[in-house]
């Protein structure tokens, strides 16, 4: 058991260097003549960044990476079976499968914990919870969840067909890939260790001065989430430099399917926006150890966080959703059977957006003190961001129309992406207004429109995405009437939810608070109960997963008779995918074009080659 | 785009061009960085304006010469390298290391003889700007020694040239850092 | 290799002027604007420079590679 010797190894060489570097910066303190050198939280800073080289070293780094600095063979082991998904795979559908299991036991992690604060917020008053543990409970809910949305989608489902779609044998750059998601782990060890110092008190968004006085779990969340920004920074350029380069011939930008567009918008968001996270976090630590940012009593100002945090957080929700639109458009089209309706209008939706995500972040700060006369720019630049969304709206709408709509589980998700998102839209309009904003600020219809844009757009895409190409990654096919129940199971229970949790925030209720007014318990406990409804639906999807993975039946190469290269070659794809590398001659949604084809196979496929018919489709 | 290539009616399998999707990964990189180092700039003019403390003048000139010096003999390295000249090549890698650690000394006796503290803004600001910066100078001395003791052994030539163009690239994009963070922390009033 | 080796060398010295121009600047120049004028206008030469003739920016959109 190669794999299990690996992964214990690395664990253990990252626990060396874990104590390693809280010793190393001990003796240095020392050195320096601090009067504690044990004291610090620097010393988990040095223990940490010992901690998590050593372990991607430990995992594979070093044979495959490492030695080449020092001019040394490097050596590949490629592990049959279940072993691969535990090792430093280049393979892109490897860590594809590897980012999105990670990421769906993390998703379902926090959704317990969801449903912890749930149970505690059915009635007023603490049943549960303590106050501290009630944020402890939430911020980690919000984190791992806000990690999930970053990172299963692009990590998972882009990962895995990205390369696929354009017709390449895997990623540009194979070896970062792997450490990409290599450095997932720590960051959940990280995370979850947070309610062993205390818990992090600060919700997601560690806004100081709170955020500097609290307790040492800060750091661990800090350092975890500057790791998880590197993790999506390299992630997204390897994206980029994917899609320029690695397009098979003939596929040029006209030709790409809209996910691959939605990927590349997404990945220059990402690349280009998550140093401020990173940024603001480092900073953060670097007030608890006595630098003076954002302290105003010498000379620091707290907002300087906001806008730093904002600067990415807010760009941060289109790297979570924009991949989920360009999934909607994508399926919307195959499941119609229609050319995709205006796409050249949402590939500029898609790039307007991402020009728009860097100049609208200070609508998060309407009240929070920033000088008056920025309301107004960003008022008009967030009300801007509609135009680009309604653009894909249209899209979407217009490719259903007259269409022959095959409602299959994938179908069914992406059309509950278009529903669930105008609601989304149609709420933010009260946020992006300033004297709406002013009102809501902070109450529970924050937290209902977030959700109902980033798991009602996004989630709901993801899910979509696991129906869509769970028979190809693995090669066998779930019960489709499970599928349906869990459908309608999680988009009834999610829209009584969410739906609902307008309302108290209508009111005034105030979101992150353990405790309300009396008078609005029986809204709350309808909302609890509705909230145990959306969670016990994932029990299905749980179940139809892994039973149908082991048990189901063996798919066929391309079960939805859809035209993209994806679905050109077996299920599960080969090593490198294709038998040959394919020429693209035409659009990928022309389903219903007299003689199109979407791409051929130059040499003619081998005797094992079982796919479908090169072109594929209608 | 502009970073597009041509290959879309390229006939067969494309034989991709490594050398320019490593590159095209750098240049992504450097942006992403760029990124970074423009919040601090921009952290730096807001919570402190265009004040600044007193720094040793003289220092910060001699660093800054020291600097772009190094970028000029990495410059030198490289272009010998790609043209097979491995002598000339090494020891210009050589001197860059050189200027590189006296670089990251001189930060280093900035910050002794600094009579602000870090608990001040500007000392915050000062602290972390050039912190992050010398990081970066210092993580690409590091890569420069390999490359050098690559280098040495006559590793690289103009085949072979990528890895001495992308340390030496990352080299520069240091010093394209410090262009702006000296005039920033140095030259204000 | 001339060619290039002198290359650097016309940037070198180019370089060190507007690192001294921006100097000066900085210590001669009391109007606020004019000093600010020139010394970012130093900085951002100096910044092109290095770009183009040492990091080789157009080497990106250049489709056939030659040293």
């Amino acid at each position: 058991m190669y794999a299990v010797k690996s992964v214990a190894g690395a664990m253990g060489l990252g626990l060396i260097g874990f104590y390693l570097g809280l010793g190393i910066v001990a003796i240095l303190r020392w050195l320096f003549g601090y009067p504690d050198p044990w004291g610090g939280e620097i010393n988990i800073i040095g223990g940490w960044v010992l901690g998590v080289f050593l372990w991607l070293m430990g995992i594979g780094m070093w044979g495959q990476w490492g030695r080449e600095w020092f001019g040394l063979k490097t050596y590949q082991r490629n592990l049959p079976g279940w072993q691969r998904y535990f090792t430093f795979n280049t393979d892109h559908k490897v860590i594809g499968i590897q980012y999105l299991v990670t990421f769906m036991v993390v998703f379902f992690l926090a959704g317990a914990l969801a449903m912890l604060m749930r149970a505690e917020l059915a009635q007023s008053g603490n049943q549960f919870l303590s106050n501290g543990q009630y944020n402890g409970t939430m911020g980690l809910h919000g984190i791992l969840m806000v990690a999930v949305a970053v990172a299963a989608v692009i990590g998972g489902i882009g990962n895995y067909a990205v390369p696929l779609m354009i017709g390449a044998r895997d990623m540009a750059f194979p070896r970062l890939n792997a450490l990409t998601f290599w450095l997932v782990p720590p960051v959940a060890v990280g995370l979850l260790a947070t309610p062993f110092l205390g818990g992090i008190e600060h919700g997601w968004t560690a806004y100081p001065p709170l955020a500097i006085r609290t307790n040492s779990a800060q750091v661990l969340f800090s350092l975890s989430i500057i790791t998880f920004g590197l993790t999506s920074i390299l992630g997204a350029l390897n994206f980029i430099a994917t899609i320029i380069y690695m397009r098979a011939p003939g596929l040029s930008w006209g030709r790409l399917p809209i996910f691959v567009w939605s990927m590349f918008a997404t990945s220059w968001v990402a690349l280009l926006y998550t140093q401020g996270f990173a940024a603001a976090l480092f900073l953060v630590l670097l007030d608890r150890l006595g630098f003076s940012f954002f302290d105003p009593a010498t000379g620091g100002d707290p907002l300087l966080y906001q806008h730093v945090f904002w600067f990415y957080s807010h760009p941060a929700v289109y790297i979570m959703v924009l991949p989920g639109f360009g999934l909607a458009l994508e399926l919307i089209a195959h499941f119609s059977r229609k050319p995709l309706f205006a796409y050249k209008y949402a590939v500029a939706a898609f790039l307007g957006i991402l020009g728009l995500s860097g100049v609208v972040w200070a609508h998060h700060m309407f009240t929070s003190g920033m000088p008056n006369y920025l309301h107004g720019p960003f008022l008009v630049a967030t009300e801007l961001i509609s135009v680009p969304t309604g653009l894909i709206f249209l899209s979407a709408l217009g490719t259903i129309w007259l269409g022959r709509l095959w409602l299959k589980p994938p179908m069914l998700f992406a059309l509950a992406v278009i529903f669930n998102f105008a609601c989304g839209g149609v709420t933010g309009i009260f946020l992006a207004d300033v004297p709406t904003d002013i009102h809501l600020q902070d109450t529970y219809f924050v937290v209902a429109h977030f959700h109902y844009t980033i798991v009602g757009g996004e989630i709901f895409a993801l899910f979509a995405a696991i129906y869509y190409y769970f028979p190809k990654m693995t090669g066998r096919m779930y019960s489709e009437r499970l599928a349906k129940l869990h459908f309608w199971w999680m988009f009834i229970g999610f829209n009584a939810t969410f739906f609902l949790m307008h309302l108290p925030g209508i009111k005034g209720m105030n979101r992150r608070i353990a405790d309300f007014q009396s008078e609005l318990d029986p809204l709350n406990f309808t909302i609890s109960l509705a909230a145990f409804f959306l969670g016990a639906s994932f029990l299905v999807f749980i179940w139809n997963m892994v039973y149908s993975w082991v048990r189901g039946p063996v798919a066929e190469a391309n079960p939805w008779r859809v035209r993209t290269l994806e679905w050109q070659t077996t299920s599960p794809p080969p090593h490198e995918n294709f038998p040959s590398i394919p020429v693209v001659r035409g659009g990928p949604y022309d389903y219903g074009v007299p003689g199109s084809i979407h791409a051929t196979f130059p040499s003619a496929p081998s005797a094992g080659f079982a796919g479908a018919p090169a072109g594929g489709g209608q | 785009m502009a970073l597009a290539t041509a290959h879309q009616e390229a006939a067969h399998a494309p034989a991709y061009n490594h050398l320019a999707i490593n590159r095209a990964g750098l240049w992504l990189f450097f942006f992403s960085e760029t990124i970074l180092f423009g919040l601090l700039l921009s952290a730096r003019f807001y919570l402190e304006g265009i004040h600044r403390e007193e720094l040793n003048q003289f220092l910060g000139l001699l660093i800054t010469i020291v600097l772009l010096l190094s970028s000029v003999t990495a410059y030198t390295a490289e272009t010998a390298i790609e043209h097979d000249n491995k002598k000339v090549g090494s020891w210009y890698l050589f001197f860059t290391i050189l200027l590189g650690l006296i670089f990251a000394g001189g930060v280093a006796f900035e910050w002794s003889i600094a009579h602000f503290h870090r608990s001040e803004s500007f000392g915050s600001v000062f602290f972390t700007m050039t912190g992050v910066h010398a990081t970066h100078v210092v993580t690409g001395v590091f890569m420069l020694i390999l490359v050098w003791a690559q280098a040495l052994r006559g590793r690289y030539g103009s085949k072979n040239a990528w890895p001495v163009s992308a340390v030496v690239m990352y080299w520069h994009f240091v010093d394209v850092v410090w262009v702006f963070y000296y005039p920033a922390l140095y030259l204000t009033k | 290799m001339r060619k290039p080796m002198q290359t650097g060398l016309i940037v070198a010295a180019i370089l060190a002027v507007l690192t001294i121009t921006e100097y000066l600047f900085a210590t001669h120049v009391d109007d606020d604007l004019i000093r600010f004028l020139g010394i970012s206008v130093s900085a951002v030469g100096k910044a092109a420079l290095i770009v183009y003739y040492f990091m080789h920016i157009y080497r990106l959109w250049r489709p056939q590679e030659a040293h």
